[in-house]
């Protein structure tokens, strides 16, 4: 089927089976790589895109269902909190084989969007969707604080 | 290669699997060439002599495992920035008619007497016509630039911007994509497809390709598992499509026939059926004998303090799934994938489609994490066989199903531990027996040790034979149970079982004598300052001497990880505190002391602290493989679960600096972490576990 999709910020045409989860859709159809198949069962993570600020499994989610649905990647982050984000992410050095990592970076920003200053247990919360084999728990939760630390200073 | 702009891009033979060798082997190969570091890019090479390491007794090949990269590469990187540093400084010596020794290098510059200046990218050409020194003289540690310096990593802006190219990014023009479906049993082969036409019919299907059986994790032909016919193998059907959501579909469409094959009745009860028995089998092989601990044993038969432990197979998973792409083009093939042995794998493809190394050009992307699990290429082999049969490019990518079902495995073990002890409390004799699945024996026969008995297997025992502790009468022996079970090297390999019994029964041995934990082990290495030095380091760093707060939980370990030929030994040592979370105790903290030899980036080694003990917590309360009609039945990370960030806990790094050379780090910190859990739990409410995953009723606290 066709479709007219909203990804970052642009309008895409695409035309493809319409079960086909937004996933492979992003990845195959547009070119959007950073996106990242995991489970393919909203088990992980890996897939995590932003659906207007909530954040959403595009692996477990029909390009049909996505509508009029404001998408945006790893690759169309922008604003202050994501901004925020991916500096801390960098500053932090948080990625180790780094295939989680647009995920949660993905997961982090709609967290500061919805949490101004979240504690451990909003980090626990918003983040144990997404899974990270290598384990960089310790510096995915500084760098979200860190983030938050930056959003709320001097501007 | 230096470039006239001074840019220098080094060819890294190394895989990135999240290791950090993407940043710390350019950076000791920069520091002695005295190169600017901001002008250091790096990419991944294969196919050259110079490429290629040496693990054990084998010959070199390219490839990365048992922690090797920095160990071995640390000298020859360092003779390399060396040899490349002294003949820019010739060639700028030469431009300036004056000899070498007025010269010296500058990030990037050669100085001359004057002051006079010429960039590397400059004199690169003239460089290049001079001969190299064989060994010339690299700098005291006291003139390292950038070694020691906790740098940040080269790969992170990509692997935040989403712009790092991993396996399954590949994109080749007109490729077409791969989704496999395979014999649910490991002996399994393929009898009939019963919807063959219907299949096709679907919506972008181009071909169901019948994939030869691949063998797995069989690096020397005839080493799977001797003394079975049942040699386990990767049957699997392939479904190539226009896009891999019409693969996938289709391949689980598929309505095929298997004959399980001879392993077909396989399941955990009789593994575990057979672990028991090895465990109490009267005909072992003996490790290591020192004393007379058969005699002791005997003679004290009514005071010998007994324990029995096991641990099931688990699998790697990494995050990214197996996924490879291959073009095959008259009679040559080209691939692209997470490939961490360039060597296995560029074998594995000579082997199964009978054509030339020189047939084959490999390229390595980023790895979206591997634990051991891309060395064995036999999602590779299949993207061939599936690209030679359609004549396109194909990118095959296993669901995260075929993956856990079709992975391979680390092997299981069972341990049988019994020992007296003296007036004092320590051991007077012990007896180690290590039963299971022998992984050498498996995929390596030639790594055996060999004795008139029969042949053992270290990483059974890693931890154990190798021995820090003071053991005046001591038996290690080991028994291989083969199964049909595709098995390899996973991160730590055997230590984790191993260490998980052998730091268990330690603990017992501690708690029967009434002697506390720390005291106990530091008695036992006595005579090992290094060893002392760990363990006092973490002791100190946790307060070990106060008593806990209230509610909390303890314990402390101790391993050294030897290398593979004993190249490297690397001292570790943890406290683990657990701390009430409702009606369970949680573990909340972890202390890590290590001694890692010349630490060339804290931030790389700090970071594979932290995800190490992460990883092994994984292991530790969450990871079992279970068996049934000849394969395993996990799926995916609900029945397969990992470690999220709310179960992380806090972990306080202590690195402890060293003259000894750079040595193994990617696995060592994961083996102490399970026994001093299991520890704290046994001081906190006296129960004693025996096998992990450590059973969740374990962590009740105790009323
Ligand atoms: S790939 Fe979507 S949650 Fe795992
Ligand atoms: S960085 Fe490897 S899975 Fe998260």
């Amino acid at each position: 089927m066709k479709l007219s999709l909203r990804i970052n910020g642009a309008a895409r045409q695409v035309e493809v089976d319409g079960d086909t989860p937004l996933l492979w859709v992003l990845r195959e159809e547009l070119g959007l790589l950073g996106t990242k198949f995991g489970c393919g069962a909203a088990f992980c993570g890996a897939c995590t895109v932003l659906m207007g600020d909530v954040p959403v499994r595009s692996c477990s989610l029909p390009v049909s269902e996505v509508g009029d649905g404001a998408v945006t990647t790893i690759e169309g982050i922008a604003g202050r909190e994501a901004m925020a984000v991916q500096r801390a992410w960098i500053a932090g050095d948080v990625p180790q084989c780094g295939y989680c990592q647009s995920g949660q970076i993905m997961g982090a920003i709609a967290l500061l969007k919805a949490t101004k200053r979240p504690t451990d247990s909003d980090i626990d919360q918003a983040m144990s969707g997404n899974l990270c084999r290598c384990a960089t728990y310790v510096r995915i939760r500084e760098a979200i604080h860190a983030a938050a630390r930056d959003l709320e200073g001097p501007r | 290669m230096i470039a006239r702009d001074g840019e220098i891009t080094l060819g890294l033979s190394q895989p990135e699997v999240g290791q950090g060798s993407y940043t710390v082997l350019p950076q000791i190969l920069a520091d002695e060439l005295d190169a600017d570091w901001q002008r250091v890019k790096v990419r991944f090479v294969t196919g050259r002599d110079a490429y290629k390491i040496a693990f054990k007794n084998e010959p070199p090949v390219q490839k990365e495992g048992a922690s090797m990269s920095t160990t071995v590469l640390y000298a020859r990187l360092r003779t390399a920035g060396a040899q490349a540093r002294e003949v820019l400084i010739r060639a700028a010596a030469d431009h300036w008619k004056v000899t070498a020794d007025q010269c010296r290098a500058d990030k990037g510059f050669v100085v001359g007497p004057q002051g006079q200046r010429l960039s590397y990218g400059a004199l690169a050409a003239a460089a290049a016509k001079l001969p190299l020194a064989a060994s010339p003289p690299l700098k005291q540690r006291a003139d390292f630039a950038l070694i020691g310096k906790p740098l940040a990593r080269l790969d992170t802006v990509a692997k935040c911007t989403g712009t790092a190219v991993f396996g399954i990014d590949v994109v080749v023009p007109g490729m077409l994509y791969g989704a496999i479906q395979s014999a649910p049993s490991f002996t399994g082969s393929l009898t009939a497809i019963r919807n063959e036409a219907e299949i096709l019919k679907l919506p972008g299907v181009r071909a169901i390709v019948r994939l030869p059986a691949v063998h797995v994790a069989n690096e020397e032909p005839g080493s799977q598992h001797p003394g079975t016919a049942q040699s386990p193998r990767h049957n699997a059907v392939c479904v190539v499509a226009d896009r891999f959501w019409q693969a996938k579909r289709a391949a689980e469409a598929l309505d095929l026939v298997f004959d399980p094959g001879a392993g077909g009745d396989l399941s955990t009860a009789k593994i575990d059926g057979l672990l028991q028995t090895a465990m109490m089998a009267d005909k072992t092989v003996t490790a290591v004998e020192t004393g007379r601990p058969r005699e002791i044993l005997q003679e004290r038969a009514s005071s010998i303090i007994e324990r029995r432990f096991t641990v099931p197979h688990v699998t790697h998973a990494p995050l990214e799934p197996v996924n490879a792409t291959a073009s095959w083009k008259d009679g040559a093939v080209e691939v692209w994938g997470p490939i961490q042995a360039v060597a296995t794998c560029q074998d594995a493809i000579v082997a199964s489609l009978g054509i030339k190394a020189d047939a084959i050009k490999l390229n390595v992307t980023f790895l979206g994490g591997s634990f051991g699990r891309k060395i064995v290429p036999d999602y590779v082999v299949q993207a061939v066989h599936a690209s030679k049969a359609v004549g396109r490019p194909v990118k095959l990518i296993r669901t995260r199903e075929q993956d856990l079902r079709h992975g391979i495995f680390r092997v299981n073990a069972g341990g049988r531990f019994r020992a007296v002890l003296d007036q004092r409390g320590y051991p007077l004799a012990v007896q180690a027996r290590v039963v299971g699945q022998s992984l050498f024996g498996a995929t390596r026969k030639s790594w055996l040790d060999q004795t008139p008995e029969g042949a053992w297997d270290e990483s059974m025992v890693d931890g154990i034979y190798n021995q820090d502790y003071r053991l005046p009468n001591f038996l290690v022996e080991t028994v291989d149970t083969p199964l049909p079970v595709p098995v390899y090297f996973m991160r730590s390999v055997g230590s984790t079982a191993a260490v998980f019994f052998w730091e268990s029964f330690i603990s017992e041995l501690a708690h029967r004598a009434g002697i506390d934990q720390y005291i106990y082990r530091r008695e036992l290495l006595a005579d090992n300052p290094l060893a002392l030095r760990v363990l006092d380091a973490v002791a100190e760093a946790a307060q070990w001497k106060s008593p806990p707060t209230s509610g909390m939980a303890r314990g402390i370990s101790y391993n050294c990880y030897v290398g593979r030929g004993g190249r490297f030994r690397t001292y570790v040592a943890q406290v683990v505190e657990l701390e009430p979370v409702g009606d369970r105790l949680a573990v909340k903290r972890v202390f890590c002391a290590v001694d890692p030899g010349l630490t060339v980036n804290p931030n790389t080694l700090t970071a594979q602290i932290q995800g190490g003990i992460g990883f092994a917590m994984t292991t530790a309360l969450l990871s079992r493989i279970t068996f049934a009609n000849g394969g395993a039945e996990q799926s995916n990370f609900l029945d397969y679960p990992l470690l999220a960030i709310d179960g992380m806990p806090e972990i306080v790094p202590i690195i402890l600096p060293s003259d000894r050379p750079p040595q193994g780090f990617g696995e060592v910190v994961l083996a102490p972490l399970a026994p001093a859990i299991a520890q704290a739990l046994l001081l906190a409410s006296g129960r004693r576990i025996d096998s992990m995953p450590l059973p969740a009723a374990a962590f009740r606290r105790p009323t």
